[in-house]
């Protein structure tokens, strides 16, 4: 039986038997055990499994242009990656390609440009990688919730509990493959039972997996030091006395390896075969989105700008649907050549909303109508607060909005709603689009004016609606008199007084108003034209009593 | 006996789906999908009994704000009533709409939404094509047969009833709307005429306001 096959069953049955009681933590020791712990007994949590994820290649990864293949990037050009912080410039990563043409890592700039004068050399960016590195840990949160960061290049999973859920370790690691290779990173997987040691076995080792911890210690005996990433002195040292892998460093006297070595390389010997724990710091996802593109050239059509767009909103999406958010608010900054300020775009949405084809739709409205400075160099993506979900869409009307159309099977308000707000305001503006609403009021002018539409009044009352309710009963009922469907923005005035009109009914009088300073005083009739259409008509009851025409049975 | 028998067999007979009558058809096709105008004359003369409950309607009235609005407020209160809250849209209307009369109508308040707009049509294709609104009224400066046919497309797909006043010149132009009436004020009433109604009557309607103005009186 192979021994993976054997460690795999001993999971299974593991999982199946009773869980493992807990150990009971000890306080952690002032100081450190100098004398050798009983071997029988090795403290690590039997429940822990780790995974690591080593990135080999990740300071290239995050700085060349991303290849859709291993063929296209055969048949480009070379790339390596430089450290100039030693003050040389030295390459710290090269590639498959640059590597055919004999250049390694570890040469000086120009020399590796007098073997390969097609060498494309970019300077290391920090920033890209930790980008990149937590972009994997976001996407590894689909597997377990335990995900912890190794900066510079690693990030490590405990699947104890996912092994089952995901059909085993080679499930696992493929889905974290194709993950990974979505988002263009190249993976090295080790599973043990301890952090360092799964770190450790990724970076030296292809197909390193540790079940158990009573295999962990034999397993890791022929790795060499450098999986440690001790510090390059330490392993000279080392080396010196003839001690090259960590299974010779694990049989040294702890007390004078302590002396010799500084008592936190004994520590992390510990650290790697269990006897102490190693508590990892939890990764914490991003609460807000921000991305950015650079594309190859300067753009100024909006077309070829929606399109670099895509994969960001892509990202976007799925960013907010691995955290059952969404947002409101979107901005975008469109960057120029420098002496430019750079051109902002603000997206806002009417209702929550994590679909990239409808920022999509909304970006490309606001920058149809966009005049821009300059061609844009840079294209960054910042979302606004994440508003979770899970509350409106768990109701009894649930995906009414997917399955039904609104006003189908009772379906509660589509997400048409706020789209066609949104739709109408970004082409002609905010202030065109309004609703309305009722003020407690007796003069015509006053009892109404134009609020922000706001139809998410399916479940709970809109703002406006409390008032409005409360006011519509007494309105109706103090003003028995009807209302003319039409308000003329301004009172016309009537210069023949009524000639020419027949009064139907009134006068109806409204007056005061000092509170606000638009007192009135004004006597109103109904009165009907030739033409058959009836007017709302007031005459001012101070001199010079002039008539005016106020509103429109329409 | 034998007559009755055979006119129920011939009834029978014209209930086939496959048979195509062209006003009995708009009718029971359409009853399930019309509102009541709530002006019991006008319904009766309307395909179906009343307005479509999706579909385009063009209002040719001389003037506006003669009452062509009165014709509508029953049918758009109802509207307002329906379960699923959906707008009420008004794109490029001539005047403002007054809350307190709309709300002394019967019409939910805070589902009217107010569009001020030059590109009323693109406007209204938007309202009636989102399925958001449960009708549209629009004012347009002027329409061309090509955008009056991508409403009257809209109203299907977004299941909205769209109404469009025009003014009484574009009678002689050609519309694919579904509905299309000539509203004239008159003392105390209107009279409608039906310029196109797909299986509806023809000819001219008097339509008087009494009820409505005694209720103002009272």
């Amino acid at each position: 039986m192979h021994p993976r096959d054997r460690a795999t069953r001993w999971v299974k049955s593991g999982l199946a038997a009773a869980p493992a009681p807990l150990r009971e933590r000890r306080p952690e020791p002032p100081q450190l055990d100098l004398q050798p712990p009983p071997d029988a007994a090795p403290r690590v949590d039997a429940a822990e499994l780790w995974l690591a994820l080593h990135l080999p290649a990740l300071c290239l990864e995050a700085v060349c242009p991303q290849t859709p293949s291993a063929e296209a990037a055969a048949a480009g050009p070379p790339w390596a990656v430089l450290d100039t912080g030693t003050g040389r410039q030295r390459l710290i990563a090269v590639d498959a390609v640059a590597r055919r043409h004999s250049v390694e890592a570890g040469m000086s700039l120009s020399s590796a440009l007098a073997i390969c004068p097609s060498l494309q050399a970019r300077v290391r960016d920090p920033r890209c990688e930790r980008l990149r590195l937590v972009a994997l840990a976001e996407s590894s949160l689909g597997v377990t919730p335990r995900v912890s960061l190794e900066p510079p290049d690693a990030v490590l999973l405990e699947v104890r509990g996912s092994l089952k859920l995901f059909g085993g370790v080679d499930a696992l690691c493929e889905r974290l493959q194709l993950a990974a290779r979505s988002l263009g990173l190249t993976l090295r997987m080790a599973m043990a039972p301890t952090p360092l040691a799964a770190l450790a076995g990724a970076r030296t080792a292809a197909g390193f997996l540790v079940h158990h911890e009573a295999q962990l210690v034999s397993q890791i005996a022929p790795l060499p030091l450098s999986a440690l990433r001790w510090p390059e002195q330490t392993i000279e040292r080392l080396a010196v006395m003839g001690v090259r892998t960590l299974g010779e460093a694990l049989r040294l006297p702890r007390g004078g390896f302590a002396r010799r070595f500084g008592r936190e390389s004994l520590a992390a010997l510990d650290r790697l075969v269990g006897r102490e724990r190693e508590p990892r710091r939890a990764f914490v996802p991003r609460q807000r989105f921000r991305a950015r593109c650079d594309p190859t050239y300067e753009l100024s059509n909006h077309e070829v700008m929606l399109r670099y767009c895509q994969p960001l909103l892509a990202d976007l999406e799925q960013f907010l649907r691995s955290r059952q958010s969404a947002i409101t608010a979107l901005r975008c900054r469109l960057r120029h050549r420098p002496p430019l300020v750079a051109t902002r775009v603000e997206l806002r949405l009417a209702a929550p909303e994590f679909e990239a084809a409808r920022f999509a739709a909304l970006l490309a409205e606001h920058l149809a109508r966009l005049p821009l400075p300059g061609p844009v160099r840079r294209i960054e993506l910042r979302s606004g607060e994440l508003l979770s979900l899970a509350p409106e869409r768990e109701g009894p009307g649930a995906g009414s909005g997917s399955l039904w159309r609104p006003g189908e099977h009772g379906g509660a308000v589509g997400r048409e709603t706020p789209a066609l707000l949104e739709r109408l305001r970004a082409r002609l503006g905010t202030e065109a689009v309004y609703g309305l609403c009722l003020v407690p009021e007796h003069r015509p002018e006053a009892c109404w004016r134009i609020a922000e539409p706001t139809m998410t009044l399916s479940q709970r009352p809109a703002v406006a609606a409390p008032a409005s309710a409360a006011v519509a009963a007494p309105s109706t009922a103090t003003t028995a008199l009807r209302r003319p469907l039409w308000l003329l923005q301004q009172p016309e005035p009537l210069p023949r007084g009524l000639d020419g009109l027949q009064r139907l009914r009134g006068p109806e009088r409204i007056e005061s108003g000092w509170w606000d300073g638009h007192d009135v005083a004004r006597d109103y009739y109904v009165v009907g034209d030739p033409q058959g259409a009836e007017l709302w008509v007031f005459r001012e009851r101070q001199p010079p009593q002039r008539w005016f025409i106020h509103g429109l049975f329409g | 006996m034998s007559s009755q028998a055979s006119d129920h067999s011939l009834l029978d007979l014209l209930q086939h789906p496959a048979i195509w009558r062209g006003r009995s058809h708009a009718a029971c096709h359409a009853a399930s999908n019309t509102l009541s105008t709530g002006y019991p004359a006008l319904d009766d003369c309307l395909p179906g009994g009343g307005w479509p409950r999706a579909g385009l309607v063009e209002i040719l009235t001389p003037r506006y704000g003669a009452g062509e609005l009165r014709l509508l407020v029953p049918a758009l209160a109802k509207l307002t009533q329906l379960a699923p809250p959906r707008w009420l849209a008004w794109i490029a209307p001539p005047f403002e709409p007054f809350a307190p009369a709309l709300a002394q109508s019967g019409m939910a308040i805070e589902r009217q939404l107010v569009v001020r707009t030059e590109t009323a049509l693109w406007a209204m294709e938007q309202a009636l094509g989102s399925g958001a609104c449960d009708a549209a009224l629009a004012w347009p400066r002027r329409a061309q047969v090509r955008s009056l046919r991508r409403l009257q497309i809209a109203t299907e797909r977004g299941r909205t009833l769209g109404f469009l006043f025009r003014e009484l010149t574009s009678a002689r132009e050609s519309s694919p709307a579904c509905l299309r009436l000539v509203f004239e004020p008159q003392p105390l009433g209107a009279r409608v005429t039906f310029l196109k109604s797909r299986g509806g009557a023809r000819g001219s309607l008097d339509l008087s306001w009494i009820p409505e103005g005694n209720r103002g009186l009272a």
